[in-house]
């Protein structure tokens, strides 16, 4: 059989769930008759909560996925799915695949095969590892990862490189569920599993990732389609309005990444520096020149949270302009007066100022807030909720009686509205870090199931 | 030629989390004219944004030219990893604002 020409895939979603995709250029896509769809089930970025609590972040799954599956099925082409659930735990796994199945039968779809893998890592085997004296190197910063901070990681996942998906598509999968993984493997496999060369495809997965935010101007959640040849990658979007082009597509291969020129996965390491960009008609970039250097060792990569406590969250407004303009004093009266009360107490008390640095905090360069009025979050942690919660409420409240010299209003001193706010509780990423492994499939497991009328 | 904010002159300033513990900044122009304009301004140096942000050299794990983009990039480590308690821009999003004030001359 002569090698196939070209590789069309299809992506209308940076990040499944979280908001739907735009209806009218995902269906425009696929009628083009696109070879393959894919999607990122998740990420790392919106914290370790989701990973800690095993739980998901967007409330569309299913309905992307509803879309997603139809249209896939309907015309008899492969749908694969990443990091399923945003932190890609077994159990997100398991949810993703169950919904697929009820799907399926909601829409008598005829008989398909379901694959799906895991990514979650037994403490066990990391026990032995550790016992075997293999390093875990950090990232990012991170010190090298000690058995006691494993051991407080409350879930760790593995991050899978391209591996489990060739094995899956080998088997026939029509549709996979994959655990976690890096966002450009669920790309780059079906590009590999059809003969394009290794760095054309993994570089094809790291310019679509993010579907549309490769094109400009800045839309989310639209659809484009990247096209792998055996000498190039193209990517075209499909809202009328967007093109993609050489300055939004090699902006675009920097995004997310500390440096513009390498990127890491399970197997290896695409090099970037030799890419060259052109505008292959009004609205496709083309690219090519990406290299890719096989690993010697393979390291993978893994993640953890680890809990620090519950969490609530109280709500102050500051109006006086003598209290905004001194509010560093109410600050410290409600510090000290919550370390004088509840000082023998576990907890961590933050206070978000908005109006003078609560995004940036100390990396604002204003000093001098204009603003005319404050909005104050407490944050708190504890070891229970109801402690959590009795702190935060009398956090909020010192903001009412805050002793500040030259105060004015003798009857409250902060508006204040309804009770503390019970949040997710507090975790921090705490495993950021590489292990080697012998095998790129040994942690994660794959199933091949059916699925359908 | 008359001084500039940065806001005016590029057309693409931005920042998101690179990692769990670094946040990236990217800062795009439209021509290669305005990307050497800023860049050989100084106003945008490694030694610049660090005293913008008020923070240590070292806090800066990467600072590129990167020619093909006509893009300026520095990632920072982050104080503490995205999302953790006292955290309030996990995905690193809103970090750029700062720069748009920058004057380029």
């Amino acid at each position: 059989m002569p090698p196939q020409q070209n590789l069309r895939i299809l992506i209308s979603t940076g990040h499944l769930g979280t908001s739907p995709s735009a209806p009218d250029s995902f269906h425009a896509g696929m009628a083009t008759n696109p070879d393959v769809v894919v999607a990122d089930g998740g990420s790392s970025d919106p914290g370790p909560v989701y990973l800690g609590e095993n739980i998901g972040m967007g409330h569309f799954a299913r309905e992307e996925l509803e879309l997603f599956l139809t249209a896939t099925r309907k015309q008899g082409i492969p749908l694969i799915i990443g990091s399923a659930r945003d932190a890609g735990t077994n159990a997100g796994v398991d949810e993703f695949v169950r919904i697929i199945q009820e799907l399926a039968i909601e829409h008598r779809i005829p008989k398909f095969k379901l694959g799906y893998f895991y990514s979650e890592v037994p403490k066990e085997y990391l026990h032995r590892k550790f016992a075997a004296g293999e390093t875990f190197m950090g990232l990012g910063g991170f010190p090298g990862l000690t058995v006691a901070e494993m051991e407080q990681a409350t879930r760790v996942v593995a991050v899978a490189g391209v591996h489990p998906f060739l094995k899956l598509l080998e088997a026939g999968a029509d549709v996979i569920i994959a655990g976690r993984c890096g966002d450009i493997n669920f790309t780059a496999a079906p590009c590999i599993h059809a003969g394009f060369p290794e760095a054309l495809a993994y570089h094809m997965g790291k310019m679509i990732e993010c579907a549309s935010l490769v094109a400009e101007p800045y839309m989310g959640k639209e659809t484009v389609i990247g096209t792998i040849t055996q000498n190039d990658i193209r990517i075209t979007p499909y809202h009328p309005d967007q093109r993609c082009t050489v300055a939004s597509a090699a902006g675009h291969s920097m995004y997310e990444r500390e440096n513009p020129y390498y990127e890491y996965t399970l197997g290896g390491m695409l090099d970037m520096r030799h890419c060259t960009y052109a505008q292959h008609d009004e609205r496709t970039c083309r690219i090519a020149g990406a290299q890719w250097v096989p690993a010697q060792d393979l390291r993978v990569k893994l993640e953890g949270a680890k809990k620090v406590g519950e969490r609530y969250m109280g709500f102050v407004g500051i109006r006086d302009p003598h209290i905004v303009r001194n509010v560093e004093q109410a600050l410290e009266w409600c510090r000290t007066s919550v370390a004088k009360r509840f000082g023998k107490e576990r907890y961590e008390l933050y206070l978000h100022v908005f109006g003078k640095n609560g995004v940036l905090k100390e990396l604002e360069p204003v000093k001098e807030s204009k603003a005319h009025e404050l909005g104050i979050v407490v944050e708190v942690l504890g070891d229970t909720p109801a402690l959590t919660e009795k702190i935060t409420d009398f956090a909020v409240r010192t903001f009412f009686f805050a002793r500040i010299p030259g105060v004015k209003g003798t009857a409250g001193t902060a508006a204040t509205t309804k009770l503390p706010m019970r949040a997710t509780p507090g975790y921090v990423w705490n495993v950021n870090h590489t292990m080697p492994v012998a095998d790129p499939l040994e942690l994660f497991p794959t199933h091949l199931t059916e699925a359908g009328v | 030629m008359a001084a500039i904010k940065l806001g005016e002159l590029a057309t693409t300033v931005r920042s998101k989390n690179a990692g769990v513990n670094q946040v990236t900044f990217d800062i795009i122009f439209r021509t290669p004219q305005d990307y050497e304009r800023a860049r050989n301004s100084g106003a945008l140096s490694r030694a610049a944004v660090a005293r913008l942000y008020n923070v240590p050299p070292e806090r800066i794990s990467d600072f590129v030219e990167f020619d093909v983009a006509n893009a300026i990039k520095f990632t920072l480590y982050r104080s503490q990893p995205g999302g953790s308690p006292g955290d309030w821009d996990m995905l690193g999003c809103q970090q750029y604002g700062p720069l748009l004030e920058v004057v380029i001359p």
